[in-house]
């Protein structure tokens, strides 16, 4: 008996596990394209295609939400053949790494389409001479300064240090970092100083032959951001804590912020004075980064069948202008187009576009993200060296033109 | 009653129904692993389905019963992960050498292409000609004429005939009928693919359903010899052995942006200890984070038996005293670990501001090293209190009372006595929690970041990274992820501390009280 139940049972177990093998789909239905975007740019692509449902016909479109840029590039490292995406709106220093992993797919432009970016944005999501997918959005900073401290913008760096040094007494610091951190956001900072990992030419190809000048850096710092004894004069923090809270709190007269939060200042009461960080020579700015965030056509569309699809809607909803300005309205970010400003929704983003379009610099990963010591850890660690541990400037200056040299060279030959 | 229900037919019913369920779950796993290719996975999960019902519905072993499910998740979540670490740390697995060398090769004739020196590219429409063959439907811009091409042939079309579209792009033509939006996404899969005859060198590939570029292959690949020619220039690109195909006359040039994984075998272990820039951060990781699990269980054990000591006599608020001992083990690592972040900050931070001091703590190195310390200290001391009081309760009051009677001062009690019998006690837990923090990624992840780091001088650890830490920059490093060399530093990791934890056991002799 205790037998052929046990015979009945296996017949059962395996009846089960094999209406299991028949309930899994095979595939997500034919004509899905799937896109992949963090929490917020999500949510804003679901309400621009429940507004216009024929982006391209007879496909529908189907959008994954991530918490975060950190957990969507997390899922998108540990995407595989089946669960990645076929678009996936994502940072464009992400281009090289993400191509190197055979996971994107390369893109050409119809004139049309083309003509609506700048070359440097286009510059920013291709590798190897290959473009990888269309801009989307203008991720930039501005420095903002408390009409209630100063009454004007500053015309030079050293207006601000000075403002700061007579007035020391009531303030934490003169000049901080409240959006993009220490290496992203206070390029604007460095450049003003000297310090450029490297500089676009004209014609808005890279240039190589005019490197950082360490003794002009080490010069600079000395003079704008030390004390005569080599200490930090308290100016510049070498931290972006509570930069934010002490700007609002009027203990800080100048603050570089990101386009992404301007809300916050706006709901403080702050008004759009709104600047790029003056040079050290009065009337120049000093660059800062004005980088894209692209949709990127990915290698997985081909395996889904759906790579033809996924191309007609990068052009037909990044790459024009009607798509361009549905998803801007909602997004509230500067369009990434050559005429962004003029469709930007807020006068905050105007204010930014405005920034961006003074003086900015594109983000160009393959020599940002280096060979030995990338951008990224190289200028926070330059801030902790002159202004906390007191280091000579002209030392650290000197290897920090060397590591900005290095990765130069390195990012030429990769690009 | 209760064991009637684990007993007879009902219960064997409910074994049933409970395997049949197993089963299928684990069934619709391996499918899922078989149609993602993985199949060791998916053979692992039909070894289980066989096993499980093999087990429970014979009587081969009754042991084995009991065993089986805490087997199949040592294999699947211990053995599998480390020797697949084991595995991986043998491969040049980087950026850059991610995929299998089919795929790799794959990408490289895929994207292998060239655009014309002008960039043409034509708006189009696809469609099928008179002979059913797929087509597109384009306007030469170049000799402003009217064409369909198939793969294989070109035909000029009178423009009499061309119908445009609302966009000004041609849709219609005797000899050319539209495919529908229907037609099109089911060819989707096919037709990216497609070559569309133009002129002998550039064929037009699809972008899209509405546009073609022009392109011709700039590299092709010679399976027999397993080799890239560059069409353009000559240049052989031959398999490095390293995952790349590299140019026999350069090898420091390689094809494309794609590699694949390739087995280096030892080279991982052997750069270790060879390559200086990777030797010194090694060590000098390695000894801090012996000295940093060293002073942990140290710091940890110390306060933790001062208390127990302390409150082990009876006073007045004893318990109180004790609950609130034991809150920073009650509260989440995670929040400890930030809140004491936020108070070694050096412009806001607490500590600054009650010392009156301006350290930067997370700056210099040896600051951050006592900051680390103290934090563990924090979340440690409770676990050896509540340990060493249970401890002190089991040695027998009797041995203190009679060094007392013959003479011995508390001091010497405590040393002689109660200290020795404690570490007899305690030893296997110290062990255990040495090789705890050994890997206590948590704390330096999110206290310090491991830093910091003197990036300028070309340092690529911090000054509290462990080697966990360490291992995880390596193998998620934002630029250059180096899993294979992760994965090697991850296998010392493990023979570390399954030494240590051998070392404990056989301490506590555990393995000889259970043989």
């Amino acid at each position: 008996m205790k037998k052929r139940l046990s015979v009945v049972s296996f017949a059962a177990a395996a009846a089960v596990a094999l209406a299991g093998f028949a309930a899994v789909p095979a595939h997500a239905a034919g004509g899905e394209i799937v896109i992949w975007a963090d929490g917020q740019r999500g949510p804003n692509l679901q309400k621009l295609m429940s507004q216009k449902n024929d982006w391209v016909a007879g496909y529908s479109f189907k959008i994954v939400s991530y918490s975060s840029f950190d957990a969507l590039k997390a899922a998108f490292d540990n995407a595989t053949e089946k669960s990645g995406p076929d678009i996936i709106l994502a940072a464009n220093d992400w281009v090289p790494t993400a191509a190197k992993a055979g996971k994107l797919a390369p893109v050409t432009l119809t004139p049309k389409v083309k003509e609506q970016f700048t070359a440097g944005q286009l510059f920013d999501l291709s590798y190897k001479g290959k473009l990888y997918g269309l801009p989307v959005d203008v991720n930039n900073v501005g420095m903002i300064y408390n009409a209630k401290l100063v009454k004007s913008a500053p015309k030079s760096f050293g207006d601000m240090v000075d403002y700061y040094l007579a007035n020391k007494a009531s303030l934490k610091a003169g000049l901080c970092v409240a959006g993009g951190g220490m290496s992203w956001g206070a390029l604007g900072v460095s450049t003003a100083l000297g310090a450029y990992p490297y500089k676009i030419k004209d014609d808005g190809s890279v240039d190589s032959a005019d490197p950082m000048n360490a003794t002009t850096v080490a010069a600079n710092v000395s003079k704008y951001l030390l004390t005569s004894d080599g200490k930090s004069n308290g100016f510049f923090p070498a931290t972006d804590t509570g930069c934010k809270d002490n700007f609002i709190a009027g203990k800080v007269p100048f603050a570089i912020i990101g386009n992404w939060e301007w809300k916050d200042y706006l709901a403080k009461g702050f008004a759009m004075n709104l600047s790029p960080v003056p040079g050290t020579a009065s009337g120049t700015y000093a660059p800062s980064f004005g980088s894209v965030s692209g949709a990127l056509l990915t290698t997985y569309a081909a395996k889904h069948g759906v790579e033809a699809g996924a191309k007609t809607a990068l052009f037909n909803i990044f790459g024009s202008r009607t798509g361009a300005r549905m998803y801007q309205k909602i997004e509230g970010r500067p369009a990434a187009s050559k005429d962004g400003a003029s469709f930007s929704p807020t006068a905050g983003q105007k204010g930014f576009a405005k920034v961006a379009g003074i003086t900015s610099l594109p983000q160009i990963g393959a020599i940002l993200n280096g060979d030995k010591t990338s951008y990224w850890d190289a200028l926070p660690s330059f801030w902790t060296a002159v202004l906390v541990d007191g280091k000579a400037p002209a030392t650290e200056a000197a290897k920090l033109a060397a590591i900005y040299k290095a990765n130069l060279a390195k990012g030429i030959s990769d690009l | 009653m209760l064991v009637s229900v684990f007993r007879g037919k009902f219960a064997l019913v409910l074994k049933l129904i409970f395997l049949a369920a197993t089963s299928a779950i684990l069934g619709l796993l391996a499918q899922h692993a078989l149609a993602q290719g993985e199949f060791a996975i998916a053979i692992f999960l039909i070894f289980a389905i066989l096993s499980i019902n093999f087990v429970y519905l014979t009587s081969k072993s009754i042991p084995l019963k009991f065993f089986l499910p805490g087997l199949l998740f040592l294999l699947a979540f211990v053995v599998g992960p480390i020797l697949y670490t084991l595995a991986m740390s043998g491969f040049q697995y980087q950026t850059g050498n991610i995929l299998s060398k089919p795929e790799a090769i794959e990408q490289l004739i895929k994207t292998g292409v060239a655009q014309d020196p002008d960039q043409t590219i034509f708006d189009v429409t696809i469609g099928k000609n008179k002979a059913g063959e797929i087509s597109i439907l384009y306007l030469n811009t170049t000799t402003n004429v009217y064409a369909i091409s198939t793969e294989k042939t070109r035909t000029i079309e009178p423009a009499s005939g061309v119908k445009m579209n609302d966009f000004d792009v041609p849709s219609s033509s005797p000899n050319f009928t539209a495919l529908t939006t229907d037609e099109l996404g089911s060819l989707d899969a096919s037709i990216p693919k497609l070559k569309f005859f133009y002129d002998g060198e550039y064929y037009l590939g699809l972008e899209g359903f509405q546009a073609a570029s022009l392109y011709k292959q700039a590299i092709r690949y010679d399976e027999a010899k397993d080799q890239f020619v560059d069409l353009a220039t000559g240049d052989i690109y031959k398999d490095n052995g390293r995952g790349n195909f590299a140019n026999v006359n350069n090898k420091e040039q390689f094809l494309g942006s794609v590699g694949w994984r390739a087995p280096i075998w030892f080279e991982h272990y052997t750069k270790l200890f060879t390559e200086k820039r990777l030797r010194a951060p090694f060590i000098s990781v390695f000894l801090w984070t012996i000295s940093f699990a060293g002073l942990s269980v140290l710091t940890t054990f110390a306060l933790g038996l001062l208390l127990a000591l302390a409150l082990n006599k009876a006073i007045r608020g004893r318990r109180i005293y004790r609950s609130i001992l034991i809150l920073p083990y009650a509260m989440p690592s995670v929040m400890s670990i930030l809140i004491w972040g936020g108070m070694f900050d050096t412009e806001f931070g607490a500590i600054n501001n009650l010392l009156g001091t301006h350290i930067a703590w997370f700056q210099n190195a040896a600051f951050a090293r006592a900051a680390v310390i103290l934090v563990n200290l924090w979340l440690g001391f409770p676990y050896f209190y509540l340990v060493a009081s249970g401890a002190l309760q089991a040695i027998p009051s009797e041995l203190s009372e009679a060094a007392a009677i013959d003479g011995a001062s508390p001091r010497q009690i405590f040393n002689k006595i109660t200290l020795p019998l404690l570490l007899k006690i305690l030893s296997p837990l110290l062990i255990a929690s040495f090789a705890y923090n050994f890997n206590n990624f948590n704390l330096i992840y999110l206290l310090t970041g491991g830093g910091p780091i003197a990036q300028l001088d070309g340092d690529i650890a911090g000054g509290t990274d462990i080697l966990i830490s360490y291992t995880y920059k390596i193998a998620f490093n934002e630029g250059n992820s180096d899993l294979g060399l992760a994965s090697a530093i991850s296998v010392i990791i493990f023979l570390l501390v399954a030494s240590i934890s051998l070392y404990g056991l056989k301490k506590s002799k555990v393995l000889e009280d259970f043989a």
